[in-house]
């Protein structure tokens, strides 16, 4: 199921990086050519985001976003798996704010029209909520991963 | 409501340093904040997404793109080659060729760490060959790393730029002799050290070498042309020109050099997505809580307070380059300047100092904070790299920040520096 959803991310992830290259170059082909398009700095927009998010959630499953360790790994073994417990539980409330209210922002938008494009404008916000739904799932496998710790490994492992 | 943001400011910067991932802490902070100052909770996602969907900072994912694509069309012992051949014969002169290296390569991709990554172990390996301590071969190598985001195109300059509403091309612009001054400064450094430690050269290959190397790197030589012409010239803005320096960079990997196959486009695209969304994730959660602190006014509560306290753009300056040093110590560099851009730029205005140069100031900055402990990221990429311990390279690197600092602070005490080349090229 988790390798699944993996290849899903990278799946969606890479057609997303190779449409945005291609839109923008688009725009400068036609745009030197004098035949401007409308639509490709709009699209490129969506898209961005589309991609952030995708990275985001790959990092997410990586564990590879940017965090201080230097004061956490100096913590007594105790004390550390309870602010990690309490971190997870937080970034749980976080990914699970982003999915709702991303959610509540589609359906806003789903019948607003992009402006220069014959989309619904709500597809901007999509990609939020299977962000938030990895945010989640990733808070729950962690928070499971430090219940089932056991306290003597992780001191021989942090001396 | 700046009380309230000073509250949880105060919070976050706990979680910050208790280990929670940086883009989390804000946008927790932002979420304490909406539900306490009774605001939509919606408006959560709906500026994360606004934060990033903008035209310039398109031009981040692609120049990570172009990094990638050229890191892996092994471009980087032509441009090794080049500058061994044309500076390697002087006294320390691997030393020297690594910082040359590391400038032309700042031109090709925006990142220290990229730099660190891309060329060090090239750099690294070449100079323990010619008999360099391991420390000293990784201390000047991850010194002229932090070239790479100062000469453009730069990574951090795109984000200072979006974040901070100021041009990217003039901030580029600005980068070019800071950069230079870089390299001069570090050459200079390993002029002294070359002589204490007894450092080699080798003998000169001849002019006919040099033009060689030279002809076989020189459409890797060219990408840095290519961007900049293209900004320069008015054809195309970063953002164009980074796609444009995507093709050329593919160009290179599969017609030119052939180093290049379908296989490498998978795993570089990867890559590069995971690369934007650790970036840009801090973007777009910082998005959210500069606009959480604008709604709480905690920019025009401070930066009074500032006004008050400090008399003088150059105290200020003084003060705000401490306290960048400091910051940089304990946190990632963009993470640092998300943070501290909607609290120092409006104050820097009101002084009157250029938002231009207080970009490059702020990048300088926080950039060296990448090459001294406790966080040192390019430090420990290279220690990796070199198998040196963190410890003995966090003494070996001490010298080389030296000439660096003094860079920053001509740049911070001197505005033409940074503004000369963008008042030049930019008043048409």
């Amino acid at each position: 199921m988790l390798r699944l959803i993996d290849r899903l991310i990278a799946w969606f992830a890479i057609p997303s990086a190779v449409l945005l290259l291609l839109v923008v170059m688009a725009g400068v082909i036609c745009r030197a050519a004098d035949h401007p398009l409308s639509w490709t700095d709009e699209a490129s927009g969506y898209l961005m985001v589309w991609c952030a998010c995708f990275g985001w959630m790959s990092a997410t499953r990586k564990g590879a976003h940017i965090r201080i360790r230097f004061f956490m790994d100096r913590l007594p073994s105790g004390l550390n798996r309870l602010v990690r417990l309490l971190f997870e539980l937080s970034l749980l409330l976080l990914g699970c704010m982003i999915a709702v209210k991303g959610l509540h922002l589609v359906q806003t938008n789903l019948e607003i029209e992009a402006t220069s494009m014959p989309i619904s404008a709500a597809l901007l916000y999509v990609p939020l909520i299977p962000a938030g739904l990895v945010m989640m799932l990733q808070a729950v496998l962690d928070t499971l991963g430090i219940w089932q710790e056991k306290p003597a490994v992780q001191d021989k492992a942090q001396s | 409501m700046s009380a309230l943001m000073i509250k949880i400011g105060c919070g976050w910067l706990v979680a910050i340093l208790l280990g929670i991932p940086l883009y989390a802490s804000m946008g927790l902070a932002a979420l304490v904040f909406l539900a306490f100052a009774g605001m939509p909770l919606t408006v959560l996602p709906q500026k994360m997404a606004g934060s990033i969907n903008s035209f310039p900072i398109i031009a981040a994912p692609l120049f990570i793109l172009m990094g990638n694509i050229l890191a892996a069309a092994q471009i980087t012992d032509r441009i090794v080659a080049f500058a061994s051949a044309l500076i390697g014969w002087v006294r320390g002169g691997y030393a020297h060729a690594s910082i040359l290296t590391s400038m032309i390569f700042a031109g090709m991709v925006g990142s220290a760490v990229a730099d660190a990554a891309g060329a060090g172990a090239i750099e690294v390996r070449a100079m323990r060959r010619a008999g360099y301590k391991p420390e000293t071969a990784a201390s000047i190598t991850a010194a002229a790393a932090t070239i790479g985001p100062i000469i453009p195109p730069s990574l951090p300059m795109v984000i200072y730029g979006v974040t901070a509403d100021v041009s990217i091309g003039k901030l580029f612009v600005a980068g070019i002799i800071p950069g230079l001054l870089m390299g001069l400064s570090l050459m200079i450094m390993v002029t002294f050290i070359a002589k204490r430690e007894g450092m080699g050269r080798k003998t000169f290959s001849g002019w006919g070498t040099v033009l060689k190397t030279f002809l076989d790197g020189f459409f890797a030589l060219m990408t840095p042309v290519v961007i900049l012409g293209g900004i320069f010239s008015g054809l195309c803005t970063p953002t164009e020109a980074a796609s444009i320096a995507c093709f050329y960079a593919l160009f290179l990997g599969f017609v030119v050099y052939r180093t290049l196959t379908v296989d490498h486009l998978g795993p570089i695209l990867i890559e590069t997505i995971e690369t934007t969304g650790l970036v840009l994730v801090l973007v777009m959660a910082a998005g959210v809580l500069g606009w959480c602190m604008s709604i709480s006014r905690l920019p025009q509560t401070l930066t009074p307070l500032i006004l008050e306290t400090i008399k003088s753009p150059l105290a200020f300056l003084l003060m705000a380059n401490l306290l960048m040093l400091l910051i940089g110590c304990f946190m990632e560099a963009l993470a640092a300047m998300l943070i501290l851009i909607p609290i120092l730029v409006p104050a820097a205005l009101s002084y009157g100092i250029s938002p231009v140069q207080f970009g490059v100031v702020m990048v300088l900055n926080l950039i060296l904070g990448t090459i001294h402990p406790p966080i040192g990221v390019v430090l420990f990429v290279v220690t990796r790299i070199a198998e040196v311990s963190f410890e003995t390279m966090s003494r070996a690197i001490l010298p080389w920040l030296v000439p660096l600092l003094v860079v920053l602070a001509m740049i911070s005490f001197w505005p033409p520096l940074t503004l000369w080349l963008p008042e030049l090229l930019f008043a048409k």
